[in-house]
């Protein structure tokens, strides 16, 4: 771990003073009581030990960029007490080929032992913020049934 | 501790000044939130004003019973006649007009006492877990553009009343990282919910950075600068106050230590071995391990060292992927070693002999009608 104030602080006591309650936890009574994480560095946006990035020494986050690109935030581990110099960020264009940048992030997540746990969840997140900035195709248009397709038969 | 970590002292534009300064041991104290939020509750409660209900409340009448008999509550009813109120029962907590239920008293318990010991472990408590970065993101502090937590500020910045107006005072804020927690301060200003706006509590805002200094050296003039600054406190560091380093008995609040201020706690606090200057028979609380950080404890070298390798292992080795014989020729030439043999002679791509299959011979079928 990173050095901190002292050695007393692990991130494992971190989690267990802010579990129940901190900035990033949103709770709701809705579908059994779910709790979500507004944390930009939390993969799944659900309050847990592993994605909870603000907990952890090492930790990715996964954004949309302007123009369809995808910006990869990530901690780094030395500046665990400088919060200024802890964030690094790496764009992609949206023309880069979305296979290659779930390789660039699955590089980034998993080469030299950083966070291999957050890979398949890194890239799951690029994948859905690249299907999100996709124009929506449009409506195919309703076809006439019943009544309105004998009507729309006689006129033609 | 091998070598005690030390904190960069932050210089009046937000670049470091150079100088260093080791960070205090009551940062490295026990961090206990249960401690905390106790001392907390208590502490909050004793700034507490009695209110009651009027004694004479729902008792100015002469009522009484009517007793039985008159097919009516034994509830003391209001005597007389002329008006609607004669007859109407009277005194209980469930009638109209009549009293609550046990009335409040001034004499109420209002105010808790804390053990010292106790006060003085929360106060410690608290330095120590603004210390941790991730603790005041928790908080919901801003502080991504603060160059280091503990964030402690050269006193220069403060020399000969620097902060004594606001507009001094905002810029080394902002100068030092501090401009995002104040403006977040201000913009939460709301109007409060509920009846707490009749009561003197009209609207709710957040905490923002805690000025914490040492009136010795840095004056008390910066607590005119900085006192018009929603959300912006100011502390004198002798006199530390458990409410404001753990609002809401939330541990981890923003402070904006001075450098004197920084190096008084030292004085203050003492060590774990080393009474306080200051606090009679205080001696910081100590930890129970010295090292709490599991992964990092068995990752030591230490332990690593006297472990023995891991016995047994699995006897079979298996294949992480099941390969497919069908598709994968060498898969299948280990099940099946005539399969070489069987595709070099073509056995498979053989057609069927045509033609039916030759008659039995006469003979054959005479010996067997014999029988």
């Amino acid at each position: 771990m990173a050095p901190t104030t002292s050695d007393q602080v692990s991130p494992d006591l971190i989690w267990e003073i802010v579990r129940g309650n901190n900035s990033f936890l949103v709770k709701r009574k809705q579908a059994g009581g779910v709790q979500f994480s507004r944390d930009p560095l939390n993969l799944t946006n659900k309050d847990s030990r592993k994605y909870a990035g603000f907990v952890n020494p090492k930790a990715i986050g996964v954004a949309p960029a302007e123009k369809g690109g995808v910006k990869i935030i990530s901690k780094k581990e030395s500046a665990y007490q400088k919060p200024a110099k802890a964030i690094t960020e790496t764009t992609f264009h949206g023309g880069k080929a979305t296979k290659k940048i779930y390789k660039a992030v699955a590089n980034q997540t998993a080469k030299n032992g950083y966070r291999p746990d957050l890979r398949e969840a890194a890239v799951s997140r690029v994948s859905a913020i690249r299907r999100s900035q996709k124009e929506p195709k449009p409506t195919p248009e309703k076809k006439p049934r019943g009544a309105q397709a004998k009507k729309a038969a006689e006129t033609s | 501790m091998a070598s005690r970590p030390t904190v960069t002292i932050i210089g009046k534009d937000g670049t470091p000044s150079g100088a260093t300064h080791t960070i205090p041991t009551v940062f490295s104290s026990p961090i206990r939130p249960d401690i905390v939020q106790q001392v907390h509750t208590g502490m909050a409660k004793n700034k507490r004003q009695p209110y009651a209900v009027s004694e004479k409340a729902g008792h100015q009448t002469s009522a009484e019973s009517w007793g039985t008999g008159r097919a009516v509550a034994r509830i003391p009813r209001v005597s007389g006649g002329g008006t609607h109120r004669a007859g109407q029962a009277a005194f209980g907590n469930m009638c109209r007009s009549g009293r609550m239920f046990a009335p409040t008293k001034i004499w109420r318990k209002w105010h808790i006492k804390i053990n010292q010991g106790q006060k003085r472990f929360a106060t410690a408590s608290a330095l120590a877990a603004s210390a941790v970065a991730p603790l005041l993101f928790a908080r919901g502090h801003q502080i991504s553009s603060v160059p280091e937590v503990p964030l402690v500020v050269d006193s220069a910045a403060f020399e000969g009343g620097a902060a004594a107006k606001t507009a001094n005072a905002l810029a080394i804020l902002n100068a030092v990282g501090a401009k995002a927690d104040v403006e977040k301060a201000k913009k939460s200003k709301k109007l409060r919910a509920g009846k707490g706006k009749l009561r003197g509590r009209r609207h709710r805002q957040r905490r923002g950075p805690l000025v914490v200094y040492d009136p010795e050296v840095d004056g008390k003039e910066l607590v005119k600068g900085f006192r018009n600054l929603p959300g912006v406190e100011t502390s004198d560091v002798y006199a530390l106050n458990l409410l404001q380093l753990a609002p809401g008995g939330h541990l981890g609040r923003f402070i904006v230590w001075t450098s004197a201020a920084f190096k008084a706690l030292d004085k203050i606090y003492g060590t774990t071995t080393q009474p306080s200057e200051l606090k009679k028979d205080f001696l910081l609380p100590s930890n129970l391990v010295a090292q709490a950080d599991l992964s990092r404890l068995i990752n030591s070298s230490e332990i690593q060292s006297v472990l023995r390798a891991p016995k047994g292992g699995s006897l079979t080795k298996r294949a992480a992927v099941q390969k497919n014989p069908l598709r994968n020729k060498q898969v299948m030439l280990r099940f099946n070693p005539y399969h070489s043999t069987f595709v070099k002679s073509q056995l498979g791509e053989q057609k069927k002999e045509a033609g039916k299959p030759p008659k039995t011979p006469e003979g054959f079928l005479n010996i067997l009608r014999e029988a």
